[in-house]
């Protein structure tokens, strides 16, 4: 994906048009980033900043909006507040100029946690359970093949909220709602169909070559497997597991139906954290840069291997 | 380079019956069904057509999942 | 299971016997080991996607609902079909998806393709930039929506501000107002799936040979000709497993949709998943929502195939 390979397609390409193109592409980049650059700012406005007409470009960073974030407050009476003494710390002083004391941790951090179990938990079955089924689909004779392929894959595309019911009443039955156990398989399974089909296309890659000779050095088939296929497909396995995990990440729709508690994650958390007098918007820009940070870094650095997944394997390189 | 062409042709004429079970034209039926299906349940223009188009759509699904096991 | 063992075991025996019979003897057979892969994948999907959805398809022909376990689940027919395809109301909601489903399309190729075509001129940095441009699809959907409510505020929001800086408008309530919600949500959809496009053309063009255009340039083919008869159909594909694509899942958008506007104002961007995630979670008339769920399925199910069919060709 680098620029130069690509200047082939466009042998006569004159520096001025390039220069037209790169013009209108930093553009568009620049536009496009506009909304998430903003966001990042009012994680650090004031509230009155946050809604400060006209918007606030320039303003005195504060740590307001993520000490909300991550605690919960309650209003009190200036003479309550004397009474505490002088406060013990930073977020205590910034908390208390607004007539608040700090009563506790909010839900956020739990939510987040959340997050990372169910997403690290899903991604690892689903990439577990796809790298062995993607081999046994590319190395053997299985009945209806075609078929059970094509509908792995098209499970992954049914509406969230369609399948949410029957697992809704299904989960209920099996004590399984709102457990972080219940998503993790949920999202396995969601993840799997993409897991075997991304994964499969690694391993047609891989020469059936080096497994016999494998096997004729006096290797069992499995042994095969785990010694000389699965090596080869380390940089396929890890494409694959982004992108799992982006996906579990992200994931709202069952989210929101299947957990209320327990086992929420952040996604369905961030749109209520909600402040005194109607959304807090510093703490809900501070929860969205939080959240949204590892993904953007992830598609910085990775961004090659993600590319195939998110196409479903149309784009191989 | 006409030579096999002819060959392929004659075999495919001699098979006769099989000729008209083979899965590329069908499977551009049942995609044009499944289209036109989608298009009368979104479309704002005719009641009557969106009453029905469930019905053209489940039948272009369902004929797609049978002619993709119709031999290439 | 210990690699090394088995591996001291398997060499012995392999040079203790004769081929056919080491063969039998080197633990599983092909079939066994086939099966033993790939069935926890097919149970796991039996159980959290088959069965719900026969599940689906059973409930949608009863009154039953989730709220009221005790109550009589009787089987109605095809009463719950009926009702859905005679109302006008989701007739309504299936235009509002199709309002979006179109624009969305629409703009998205238009500024993906336009995009694609001018990354490939292969400026210096392009590659760098192309990365920034895709960060907006990587992200949760939910969260987008979200944090958009924000820059959409119309009197201290940055959108109407912008805008009006341009073109003195007043301020813009783009999710308040039922003219403009319906925009709200194509604007939030192609500023976040435009990349998407934009990608799948950029592969389109990078597979067309350079000998083609090298040959056009013999002919003397101007700019606009080699576009129509070289670039575009190479690219054509591709531009339809990505339209494909999206359509597929902006046919089903929930997530974005509802922190955005929830439906509103009114029932102008009711959505088809939105109104039946009501319908479900909300007013539990399940079976209802089970036939809507169905007709959701197949809907879907029917593009994937031909999404399936179009992948196919692509990638041989």
């Amino acid at each position: 994906m680098s620029a130069r390979s690509t200047a082939y397609s466009v042998g006569e390409s004159s520096t001025w048009t390039k220069w037209i193109a790169a013009v209108l592409v930093i553009g568009y980049a620049l536009v496009a980033m506009i909304p998430l650059v903003w966001i990042g700012m009012t994680g650090f406005k004031s509230p009155p900043d946050s809604i400060a007409y006209p918007p606030k470009v320039f303003f005195e960073p504060t740590l307001e909006g993520y000490v909300n974030l991550f605690t919960t407050r309650s209003r009190q009476t200036d003479e309550y507040i004397e009474s505490l003494g002088p406060p013990e710390t930073w977020y205590d002083e910034l908390v208390r100029e607004r007539n608040m004391v700090i009563t506790g941790p909010s839900r956020f951090a739990d939510r987040y946690k959340n997050s990372i179990v169910i997403g690290f938990g899903s991604t690892f079955l689903a990439v577990f359970l796809g790298t062995l089924a993607a081999y046994g689909f590319s190395r053997f004779k299985v009945p209806l093949k075609d078929d059970l392929l094509f509908f792995i894959l098209s499970t992954r595309m049914m509406p969230p909220i369609a399948v949410a019911i029957p697992i809704f009443l299904m989960y209920r039955e099996l004590g399984l709602s709102d457990t972080a156990l219940g998503m993790i398989l949920l999202y396995t399974a969601v993840n799997l169909s993409l897991a075997v089909w991304l994964l499969k296309g690694f391993v047609d890659e891989i020469p059936r070559e080096y497994e016999e000779a494998a096997v004729v050095d006096g290797y069992t088939r499995f042994q095969a497997f785990y010694k000389v296929v699965l090596p080869q497909m380390r940089s396929g396995i890890a494409a694959t597991a982004i992108f799992c995990l982006i996906f579990a990440w992200n994931e709202y729709a069952f989210a929101l139906l299947l957990t209320s508690g327990e086992a929420q994650t952040a996604p369905p958390f961030i749109p209520i954290i909600i402040g005194e007098g109607g959304l807090d918007w510093p703490a809900v820009a501070a929860g969205t840069t939080v959240f949204l940070l590892p993904v953007v870094i992830f598609t910085v650095l990775l961004r090659n291997q993600l590319l195939r997944g998110i196409t479903f394997g149309a784009i191989r390189k | 380079m006409s030579a096999p062409g002819t060959g392929t042709l004659q075999k495919t004429k001699g098979r006769g019956l099989a000729r008209w079970f083979r899965r590329g034209p069908w499977e551009n039926v049942a995609s044009v069904l499944i289209a036109l299906g989608i298009f009368m349940l979104m479309q704002p223009f005719s009641e009557w057509l969106y009453g029905w188009s469930f019905s053209v759509i489940l039948t272009g699904t369902l004929g797609f999942v049978i002619v993709s096991h119709f031999p290439e | 299971m210990s690699g090394g063992a088995m591996e001291s075991v398997a060499d012995a025996a392999a040079r203790a016997t004769p081929k056919r019979v080491a063969g039998r003897l080197r633990g599983l057979s092909d079939r066994a080991i086939a099966w033993l892969f790939i069935s926890p994948t097919i149970v796991l999907l039996l159980a959290i996607n088959i069965f719900p959805l026969l599940w689906t398809v059973y409930l949608s022909f009863t009154n039953y609902r989730a709220n009221q376990p005790g109550r009589e689940v009787k089987w109605i027919g095809t009463r719950n079909y009926e009702r859905l395809l005679g109302s006008e109301d989701v007739w309504g909601y299936m235009q509002a998806t199709a309002h979006f489903l179109v624009w969305t399309m629409v703009l998205q190729v238009i500024i993906g393709l336009g995009l694609a075509l001018l990354i490939n001129r292969g400026f210096r940095t392009s590659g760098f930039w192309t990365t920034v441009i895709l960060i907006p699809m990587m992200l949760s959907p939910a969260v987008v929506g979200t944090f958009w409510t924000y820059l959409y505020q119309p009197q201290t929001g940055i959108f109407s501000y912008i805008i009006n800086t341009f073109v003195e408008v007043g301020a813009l309530n783009m999710i308040g107002s039922v003219s403009l919600a319906p925009w709200a949500i194509v604007i939030v959809d192609t500023w976040m799936w435009t990349p998407y496009i934009m990608l799948l053309c950029l592969a389109g063009l990078r597979s067309i040979p350079p000998y083609l255009y090298e040959a056009a340039e013999i002919d003397r083919a101007n700019a606009l000709q080699k576009f129509w008869y070289i670039t575009l159909p190479r690219i054509l594909p591709f531009l339809m497993l990505a339209v494909l694509f999206r359509g597929i899942e902006n046919f089903k958008m929930f997530d974005m949709v509802v922190e955005l506007t929830s439906g509103g104002p009114g029932s102008t961007t009711e959505l088809a998943s939105i109104n039946l995630k009501r319908e479900a979670f909300e007013k539990w008339r399940t079976g209802y929502a089970s036939a809507f769920a169905v007709i959701l399925f197949v809907t879907v199910f029917g593009l994937a195939s031909i999404y399936v069919k179009a992948l196919n060709r692509v990638r041989s």
